[in-house]
């Protein structure tokens, strides 16, 4: 029935409260209504009580007033006590007739007040009045007469117990009535609760039906609510109420908030969706890209592209980076200047451009059967801290709503940082990575100069371990020059004593041996003759011997005295042919000699020693000449030398054999000596004088056909003599020297610059040994002396730690972990402690292989580590490690 | 920051357009003449590689250079030398071997063979530093190591599994900071200039000479490691590059790349990071 009026909250509220209004109005009125009746009816029944018992009191007392009255006037016959009597007789009617009034509707009352009426008549009639008339008339006698039977007296006492009767019977109906007073008085208070309920029943039925009406809507649009806050605020859902009250307007409400909070929402979680999408993306076309297949779908565009500001300044352009449903690479201009069309206004301006049915031709939007002209588009600037980044171009069949608008507002200010960021990061990246390939070309250019510089260093080293070895050479070579001149001098001396003492004997077993041949008294036979005369052939051989080897000892020991003085060159031929024109002869050989014309007379030169070596030559000559002739010539040739050749026509010198027989001892082969004989001396000292007098030797020789020795001679002076003396010396110490080690001496340089780098690593490095273990430390100290390394030992840490504060020299330690006093790596710590020891190479040797202990003795500072037992080529590896100077790093 | 603006170029010497040109026609020439294709190095990087050589070999300008390359065919080796920058160290980033026993090891445990790709191992510290790894992990008996450089040099050197004493010393400190269970000095003797690696490390690896830049692949990996060697790159040739290892790498395949060295976009979609800025990826199974 309600429904049907559509009552508003406020009708409904009113007419509740009204309808509660009128229940209590009503009950009250009843209330009231019943109390005053109860009320009259008290006061009635009181009122008419107490008149009743007053009427009586008064009747009694009217009676009793009577008869006092009549009873003093008898006695006094004073007329004043009449007064009572009369006014009783007066009074008492009426009294009565108010009494009867009362009283009449009770039956038996009424009875017992007429029998009191008739009584109170009687008294006055046969008591009162006759005897009041008997005393005013004097008649003493009949009063007394009259009281001896009492008429009076017994009316009196009957009036007197029907006032009681009366008096009893209305208590007993007051009490009656109070009872039924009490009854009624009760029904009401019941009235009063029974009304109570009915109203509140009335007024509960009101208040909920009013309140279902009510909250029933309410819960209507909570639940409505509630729905979408708990479905995750879907807030597509409306509210839909059937009322038409005001819970219809706040569902209304509501809807428009819903509304407008989807709207919001769906800006957000776009935004959230573009900055979500935006995160992990490091490149720009990437982003760029994504961007428009994201945000295209949300504003409905159809078409979209995508361009990124380039360079700075003057040089700002926009240039197309990614496109939304273009048409390859045609869909808009790839590169736009600032201010140039509307995308570069909007560029220039920051300002979105939003253009409603451009009538231009506007790019098709192209789907696979038809071509487009859309209806709206759309320009937004990215901006990131008031600078322009980018510019979005969309178009549309539809119109953009304010919506996307918000949205494209909202989405481009994140967007900006987005764009800033991945631009950002891809130049860090880039620029990390560049970096990485400068530190790495630098370390390389670093490498190759190191390279380079080592290269140098090395050849410098080379060279200075070569100038080294070369002194050292040199050194030795003095040393050994000293010593052999030395040793040539003792040799000298030998010789010269020997010489001297082998002569004495010599010399008197030549006389003998040729007085024993000439046998002048024939005392031997003619073969002991012959044996004489060969122990003075070999006597005298042996003496010339002797003679050819202090020459040639005393030439290369330098001891050569040379004397420079005039010779006579036209006085040699003669000397000459006195010593060989006998051989010749003997022979029969011819000698010749010739002087060539322009030679000159004096020649500055030795002359002692000029004859030696032509009589050497011209002995060799003639000895190996058996037939032709010995021809020896004299020329002075251009180069202002004195050439003295002597040709023979002997058996001649092989070529190979011809630089041979300048040296000591040799001949062309062992037969020579055994056919000619000769010491084989002889050239050799013709050599040697030949340079001693600064001049030179040649050979021209054809086998069998014969030789030519011709010796060239300079003019000489005292000075240059010396010279060429001193250097013939040295050169004559060094000669055998430098012959017979020279190769073999660079061959041990070599090796002795490779064997010094090998053992450079070790030879003379300090080591710290520290260890407690006596067997340990006797292998490690004998291996590493071994090397030539320095080896300290500590027997424990703290031993260690005192030599480590008197010298700190050391280049690596070998620290033994398990130790008394101090183990390895509290001693470890300790010393890294000390700045000057923090670079120095600690190897542990640790006895277990646990890698716990391992990472123990690192942290406790030492460079590398090595397990017990000891493999001497992996601790010697280690030590070359830690022992080699550091590149880079 | 200013992106557009920067220019990288840090020589003292400005970068003429005429010395562009010319740097150009070297590269081509390069490729024309020898195969030798650095048409996708980074030109900031061989321009100073070039102005190195031409300040060490008193070269006046690039075209002279490219006048001794294509004359004298002895030169192209040493300018191609050149390019290959060969800066390595053992156990180098010692962070990376470390995340690489933690994260890599146990996925390689579970193979019954292991083949790793070390592209661009340069003078092959890091190979040995991987067989070491290996062997530690008890791993090196299943595994083999093909070991490959574009410099034939490079891989000479390689091979040879020699490494200047005058290194070491840092070698054993990356080795002891990537986590080293055994000793160092266990791996090596010496000569007087010398560590010379025992020769049972090189016993599963493979050395060869290739060019990713121009080679393909030639097997499947189940470890790419590339480390310090895109950074020359540019973009195209990274992306080649990565392709290639994509292709080369089998599934949940591990790609190692440089400490400054990051996926690029395209294929960052491709991989998962096994640990945190350690260039440890994982190849992530085939999207359908």
């Amino acid at each position: 029935m309600l429904r049907a009026f559509k009552f508003n909250i406020r009708s409904k509220i009113v007419i509740g409260y009204f309808l509660i209004l009128i229940c209590l109005g009503v009950s009250i009125v009843t209330v009231t209504d019943r109390i005053e009746a109860l009320q009259n009816e008290v006061e009635t029944i009181t009122t008419r009580d107490v008149e009743i018992h007053n009427l009586i009191a008064s009747i009694q007392y009217d009676a009793i007033s009577m008869e006092t009255a009549q009873r003093g006037f008898l006695l006094t016959g004073d007329e004043s006590y009449l007064a009572p009597y009369n006014k009783g007789v007066s009074q008492w009617e009426a009294n009565y007739n108010s009494l009867y009034a009362y009283i009449s509707d009770n039956p038996s009352t009424k009875k017992e007040l007429e029998e009191i009426k008739v009584t109170i008549q009687d008294w006055i009639i046969k008591a009162g009045e006759p005897t009041i008339a008997m005393k005013k008339q004097g008649m003493e006698d009949d009063i007394i007469a009259f009281f001896q039977n009492d008429v009076g007296k017994q009316q009196m006492d009957d009036l007197r117990t029907k006032f009681d009767a009366i008096g009893n019977q209305e208590v007993q109906s007051t009490k009656l009535h109070i009872i039924d007073l009490e009854n009624k008085n009760r029904l009401l208070t019941i009235g009063i609760y029974v009304l109570l309920l009915i109203a509140s029943i009335i007024s509960f039925m009101i208040v909920s039906f009013v309140s279902r009406s009510i909250v029933k809507t309410i819960k209507q649009v909570v639940s409505t609510i509630t729905e979408i806050a708990s479905s995750g605020g879907s807030l597509a859902t409306r509210i839909h109420v059937n009322t038409k009250d005001e819970i219809k307007e706040l569902g209304d409400a509501t809807n428009q908030l819903l509304a407008s909070l989807e709207a919001q929402s769906w800006i957000q979680s776009n935004v959230a969706e573009m900055a979500t999408m935006t995160q992990g993306i490091n490149n720009i076309e990437l982003l760029a890209q994504s961007f428009l297949t994201k945000v295209a779908p949300m504003v409905n565009a159809t078409y979209g592209v995508f361009y990124i500001r380039r360079g700075t300044g003057d040089q700002q352009r926009l240039e197309k980076l990614a496109s939304y449903a273009g048409s390859g690479e045609e869909t808009g201009k790839v590169s736009i200047r600032f201010g140039e069309g509307l995308v570069g206004q909007c560029a220039l301006e920051k300002r979105v451009f939003l253009i409603n049915q451009p009538k231009e031709q506007a790019p098709l939007i192209t789907t696979g059967l038809v071509d487009f002209e859309p209806r709206s588009v759309l320009m937004v600037p990215i901006e990131y801290e008031d600078r322009l980044e980018a510019v979005i171009e969309f178009a549309s069949l539809e119109s953009f709503t304010s919506l996307h608008l918000k949205l494209l507002e909202e989405i481009e200010k994140d967007f900006g940082i987005a764009v800033n960021n991945v631009a950002g990061r891809m130049e860090v990246e880039r620029l990390l990575s560049e970096s990485q390939v400068l530190t790495e070309e630098l370390q390389m250019q670093q490498e190759e100069m190191r390279m380079t510089t080592e290269h140098l260093e090395e050849q410098y080293l080379i060279a200075e371990q070569k100038t080294k070895e070369l002194e050292k050479a040199k050194e030795e070579l003095e040393d050994y020059s000293e010593q052999l001149q030395k040793s040539s001098q003792y040799k000298t001396n030998f010789l010269a004593n020997m010489s001297h003492e082998l002569r004495t004997p010599l010399n008197s077993i030549l006389i003998l041996s040729q007085l024993l041949a000439e046998n002048e008294n024939q005392t031997l036979n003619e073969d002991e003759a012959g044996f004489a005369k060969v122990i003075h052939t070999s006597g005298t051989d042996l003496l010339k011997l002797i003679d050819d080897i202090l020459d040639l000892s005393k030439i290369e020991a330098g001891k050569v005295i040379l004397t420079v003085d005039e010779v006579n060159l036209t006085e040699i031929p003669e000397l000459m042919k006195l010593t060989f024109n006998p051989i010749a002869e003997k022979k029969d050989i011819a000698f010749v000699i010739e002087m060539d014309a322009n030679l000159p007379n004096v020649w500055y030169t030795d002359g002692q020693r000029l004859q030696q070596i032509l009589k050497n030559l011209l002995s060799n000559a003639f000895k190996f000449t058996d037939k032709g002739s010995v021809q020896l010539r004299f020329e002075h040739t251009s180069q202002d030398m004195l050439a003295i050749s002597v040709t023979d026509t002997g058996i001649g010198i092989p070529k190979d054999k011809q630089k041979l027989i300048f040296e000591a001892f040799q001949q062309v082969d062992g037969n020579t000596n055994r056919l000619y004989g000769g010491t084989g001396l002889g050239l050799s000292i013709c050599s040697e004088f030949v340079k001693l007098l600064g001049g030179s030797i040649e050979l021209n020789s054809t086998i069998d056909k014969g030789s030519c020795f011709t010796v060239y001679l300079p003019q000489l002076s005292q000075e240059k003599l010396d010279s060429i003396l001193l250097a013939q010396q040295e050169a004559a110490a060094a000669a055998e020297l430098m012959a017979a080690e020279s190769e073999v001496l660079e061959q041990e340089m070599i090796q002795q610059i490779t064997e010094n780098a090998r053992t450079s690593e070790f030879a003379g490095k300090k080591v710290l040994l520290v260890e407690d273990d006596a067997r340990n430390v006797f292998a490690l100290v004998h291996a590493l002396e071994s090397k030539n390394m320095q080896v300290t030992v500590a027997g424990n840490g703290k031993r260690c730690l005192e030599i480590l504060r008197s010298e700190s020299d050391f280049d690596l330690v070998l620290m033994d972990i398990m130790m008394p006093l101090m183990d390895g790596y509290e001693t470890m710590r300790e010393m890294r402690k000390d700045s000057q020891l923090q670079s120095l190479p600690i190897i542990a040797l640790t006895a277990k292989a646990m890698k716990a202990d391992r990472d123990k003795c690192l942290e406790a500072g030492a460079s590398d580590y090595i397990s017990k037992p000891l493999q001497m080529d992996q601790l010697f590896s280690l030590m070359r490690v830690w022992l080699t100077k550091q590149v880079g790093n | 920051m200013d992106h557009d603006a920067l220019d990288m170029s840090t020589d003292e010497l400005p970068v003429s357009e005429w010395e562009s040109i010319e740097i150009e026609l070297l590269i081509e020439g390069l490729y024309r003449a020898y195969g030798q294709d650095f048409r996708h190095y980074l030109r900031s990087s061989i321009r100073r590689r070039i102005r190195n050589r031409m300040c060490m070999d008193g070269v006046a300008t690039v075209t002279e250079l490219l006048g001794k390359v294509l004359h004298e065919p002895d030169y192209v080796n040493k300018l191609v030398n050149d390019f290959s920058i060969k800066v390595t160290e053992m156990f180098r980033d010692p962070s990376f071997f470390h995340a690489f026993r933690e994260k890599a090891v146990p996925m390689l445990r579970k193979l019954p063979e292991i083949r790793i790709w070390h592209a661009g191992c340069s003078t092959g510290e890091e190979v040995y530093s991987m067989a070491i790894l290996l062997h530690e992990e008890d791993l090196l008996d299943k595994a083999r190591i093909y070991a490959t450089d574009m410099s034939e040099w490079a891989i000479d050197q390689a091979k040879s599994g020699k490494f200047p004493l005058k290194r070491m010393q840092a070698f054993t400190k990356n080795y002891l900071h990537a986590g080293g269970s055994k000793e160092f000095s266990g791996y090596y003797s010496t000569d007087s200039d010398y560590a010379i690696f025992n020769s049972s490390l090189a016993d599963q690896m493979i050395f060869a000479q290739h060019n990713l830049a121009t080679d393909s692949t030639f097997n499947e990996f189940h470890v790419i490691l590339c480390r310090n060697v895109m950074i020359y790159f540019d973009p195209e040739l990274q992306n080649r590059v990565h392709k290639l290892f994509h292709d080369s790498l089998s599934a949940d395949g591990i790609l190692a790349l440089g400490s400054m060295e990051y996926l690029i976009a395209p294929w960052k979609q491709h991989y998962e990071e096994l640990a945190d800025g350690e260039r440890l990826f994982k190849k992530k199974a085939l999207e359908r």
